[in-house]
């Protein structure tokens, strides 16, 4: 179960109505926010791809600006691929990197 | 009271993402007796895009479980993207699809078998020197990666021309990057950028041109945001581009034109730049003259003038459709010209198209013009999209032809100098360029190359109008190598596969895209027998001397005999290669040896030609006296820029006249809509969507078609319909999202996806910029039509048959 620490950016005019939004997302904990619109925020999910999912779903919360990953720890992942009980999948091979 | 294992991480995750923007929070970890998140922490850099971003692996028991990004490191200031997030599951152990083996097949209808390393060189060598002997020097080629390492692509290219005789050497950047090389030589007589990333805390004007960088570069956007969002009256956001895109969310003014048609506006702007007497009179009479044609024939200012007279910002308007008026046009080019320090961003838009170079000058005359050069926050700044497009391949030699440290093949005093500095006899390097990509690909269809290596990067996949240059890699008499992490549609087509080590696998430098060298050092090992490029291209040469009884060719290698491969071996390249030859070049590299990159959070921004300097962080505005060392060696008067670069005998900016041209293939009758292509999946606009399909995008790794409403109501097409898209050279079918993304008459598709009904480059256009041989991937002509409602669809992923 993977955890992230990240900064999402609230555009500074619409603060409250972005944090009411992010409040009602499962999974993500608002640890503090700023007047500049930052707020600190730790993701839990299931899988690492259930977390890429879940900073899609914040960014395209229309109050969002950016989201920022700063830490990000997946050390029971990595022990349920070494038990074989996890395949990650592969989101990109060699796919054009342009 | 101790905490939970989970609890605990969670608020290391926390006070992490806190102590970024100087947040005290009510918890804190003093006095917790937990074992550490991870054994040991190991700076690097992610190699997801050209960023450049800097973080730490943490290793724990051998295997990468965790990351953070490095907050001093002045590219990414320790923030990550998700993409940046997820490539620990790719290294080490984690990942059960990594290639593992060497493996061959004589016939590319055969399985592969499992071999040996020294019979994957061998059968390497003895290929290679059979189609030197049969059919001449130039019959082999090396297409390599804007992923490589620069010492990869260093010793790749040493070994094809010092060794082999032949200049053919390419590499992807050539598909995204050829027409910024171009821009920047043609206009600023150098190649790269002249400032810095730091320029995006110091602009008071962005004008962001065919980039999403939103999506494509998001921890770049994320400062221009906070830059914007810090000083919202005095900043101004310009995103002129034919497809809305999450950027639009800070933009204050949206140019939305139609593809193909953004050169009449650069002129025009340049036009108003003029009229209302916002030119920078000083700059452009000290340091500037105009030019054009094919002869870089000189002009007076008055011509200019009349020249631009084509492009009022009414009949540019006209020429430009979309949303564009002469208003917005005006409006932008006052912002423009007037700002304190204004910064241009373009990727792809502008380079990927058949007059790109032409593209990139007109930006660059902008600056040029008004004097947005070398002044903080006031830059004309190309970003790339590969880790290691500029520091491996422009800097390292990678394209056909240019040798080490921005040297041109043609010229023959510098190919003498780099035989000289390798120490093998003079005229070994031929003096005529080889192929460049699309006619390296071309050969190979014609049996011409007859041994091609390809190294990390699937031209299969990504070349455009692919399936004809399948038909190339796919013959028996064409051997093919490719080395990388994962099989590819390439592999499908190689007789020999080489397993190699990925990033944080190996040791070496990447240059991302503002002149800066950084280290990433081993931190785990590869799996199961995977190599380093290095060690294998060392091993191979070693061999390949032997076949062709050819001595030279071992020297090539010789100074990189009996090193270790995981630290000794790319260092003394790094050494070679620095050291020699960067010495007196304006990527001067020199002071940025391992030992000073491992000292530094980030790395060194070239030209640093001592230690003491490099240190420092190198130079962060090129030309200017005083900050950049080569500025105050090559002055020649007492002007405070010095425009050295080598390709400008007049040491002079020069503005050039270039008429509109449109994409080389119109929309028609039979083919009525533009096609543009891009590389990111996005669910920004979901929320903003027209009939959302959740179990479509939720499992999102296959592309789809993006239709304006107006279009798909006049086509009846429905979010989600299959759509049929159809060009003269290809066809894909893929899922449609129906949304005010593309403008009127445009559809746009993603082109990450390997099933081969949905790459889409079997659709776009092989045609190229005749001065950069950059691909029109951007622009085509084509057709839709509904072939059906919605279907289940699975993501593709190419595997192993052997
Ligand atoms: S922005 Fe680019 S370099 Fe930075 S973390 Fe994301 S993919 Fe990696």
């Amino acid at each position: 179960m993977p955890i992230g620490g990240f900064v999402v950016n609230l555009h500074p005019d619409k603060i409250p109505e972005g944090l009411a939004r992010l409040e009602m997302m499962e999974g993500l904990e608002i640890h503090g926010s700023d007047e500049k619109g930052n707020v600190v925020v730790v993701l839990e999910s299931q899988t690492s791809e259930q977390m890429e999912e879940m900073v899609k779903d914040i960014m395209a919360v229309e109050q969002v600006l950016s989201v920022g990953l700063t830490y990000f720890n997946a050390e029971d992942e990595v022990e349920k691929i070494k038990a074989g009980t996890y395949v990650p999948e592969r989101s990109f091979g060699r796919k054009p990197l342009h | 009271m101790g905490l939970s294992r989970r609890e605990f991480l969670k608020r290391t995750a926390a006070l992490t993402a806190a102590s970024y923007v100087g947040m005290n929070l009510p918890v804190s970890l003093e006095g917790e007796a937990q074992a550490a998140d991870a054994d040991s922490w190991h700076p690097g850099t992610c190699r997801l895009c050209g960023s450049g971003c800097r973080l730490e692996l943490g290793v724990k028991n051998g295997q990468a479980v965790a990351l953070r990004g490095i907050s001093k490191s002045r590219t990414n200031f320790g923030y990550l993207c998700m993409k940046g997030m997820l490539f620990y599951k790719l290294m080490g152990q984690n990942h059960p699809e990594r290639l593992k083996k060497p493996l061959y097949r004589a016939k590319k209808d055969q399985p592969f078998k499992e071999i040996s390393w020294d019979e994957a060189l061998d059968i390497a060598a003895k290929e290679f020197a059979k189609a030197v002997k049969a059919h001449g020097n130039n019959s082999v080629a090396y297409y390599g990666s804007g992923q490589a390492l620069t010492e990869e692509t260093y010793i790749f290219q040493k070994i094809m021309r010092g060794g082999l005789q032949t200049n053919n050497v390419e590499g992807n950047p050539r598909l995204c990057m050829a027409s910024a090389v171009g821009g920047y030589l043609t206009s600023f007589g150098a190649d790269e950028p002249i400032g810095s990333y730091d320029n995006f805390e110091r602009a008071s004007c962005f004008f962001i041109i065919g980039s999403n960088t939103a999506e494509a570069h998001p921890v770049l956007f994320r400062r221009i945001m906070r830059r914007k969002m810090d000083n919202r009256d005095r900043v101004k956001v310009i995103n002129a581009d034919p497809r809305i895109s999450p950027t639009s969310r800070i933009s204050d003014l949206d140019l939305v034109f139609e593809p193909g048609t953004d050169l009449a506006m650069l002129n025009a702007m340049a036009y108003v730049i003029i009229e209302e007497k916002l030119y920078d009179e000083d700059f452009l009479k000290n340091y500037s003259v105009f030019r054009k044609g094919k002869d870089k024939k000189q002009v007076s200012f008055e011509e200019y003038k009349k020249f631009l007279s084509a492009y009022t910002p009414e009949k540019a308007a006209q020429i430009c459709g979309g949303n564009i008026t002469a208003e917005k046009i005006r409006t932008a080019a006052r912002w423009f010209a007037t700002s304190e320090g204004t910064m241009s961003i373009w990727t792809m838009g502008i380079n990927q198209r058949s007059r790109g170079v032409w593209a990139n000058n007109l930006i660059h005359n902008l600056h040029i013009l008004t004097g947005q050069l070398c002044r903080p926050g006031a830059d004309s700044f190309s970003l790339t999209g590969q880790p290691n497009a500029c520091g491996g391949v422009r800097e390292g030699g990678g394209l056909c032809h240019i040798l080490p440290a921005h040297r041109l093949v043609k010229k023959d005093k510098l190919r003498h100098q780099v035989e000289k500095l390798w120490g093998i006899p003079q005229g070994r390097i031929p003096p005529k360029p080889g192929y460049h990509t699309m006619a390296m690909f071309e050969a190979v269809n014609q049996g011409k190359i007859k041994a091609i290596w390809i190294n990390c990067t699937s031209p299969a996949q990504s070349l455009p109008n692919c399936d004809k240059y399948i038909k190339g890699m796919a013959r028996d008499d064409v051997f093919m190598v490719v080395t990388d992490i994962f099989p590819t549609r390439t592999t499908e087509l190689a007789n020999l596969i080489m397993p190699t080590a990925f990033i944080f696998e190996k040791t070496g430098v990447y240059g991302c895209t503002e002149r800066r060298s950084q280290l990433t050092r081993k931190a785990v090992d590869a799996p199961g027998d995977a190599r380093p490029e290095v060690w294998i291209v060392r091993e191979w040469a070693l061999r390949l001397s032997k076949e062709l009884n050819d001595p030279v060719i071992k020297k090539c290698v010789e100074p990189f005999m009996g090193k270790e491969p995981d630290y000794e071996l790319p260092k003394a390249i790094w050494d070679e290669y620095t050291q020699k030859l960067t010495k007196d070049r304006d990527n001067d590299l020199r002071g940025a040896t391992y030992e000073v990159l491992e000292q530094l959070p980030d790395g060194v921004q070239w030209p640093a030609p001592t230690k003491e300097f490099a240190l420092k962080g190198g130079t962060d505005i090129k030309f200017v006296r005083g900050i950049d060392p080569l500025a105050d060696k090559h002055a020649k008067n007492e002007m405070p820029y010095q425009f050295y670069g080598p390709a400008h005998p007049d040491k002079k900016l020069w503005i050039w006249l270039r008429p509109q041209k449109g994409p080389q293939e119109m929309p028609d009758a039979h083919y009525p809509f533009y096609l543009s292509t891009g590389r990111v999946i996005d669910h920004w606009h979901t929320s903003s969507m027209t009939g959302r399909i959740p179990e479509l995008m939720r499992a999102n790794p296959y592309a789809f078609v993006e239709i304006n409403p107006k279009d798909a109501e006049k086509m009846g097409i429905k979010p989600g319909d299959m759509v049929e898209v159809t060009s003269r050279r290809g066809r894909n079918i893929l899922p449609a999202k129906v949304y005010v993304g593309p403008c009127e008459g445009m559809v746009f598709v993603y082109w990450h996806d390997m099933y081969s009904d949905r790459m889409i480059n079997r659709v776009t256009n092989d045609v190229w910029d005749p001065g950069s041989k950059e691909p029109e991937f951007k622009i085509c002509a084509c057709r839709i039509k509904k072939v059906s409602g919605p279907k289940p669809l699975k993501p593709f992923i190419v595997q192993m048959k052997s």
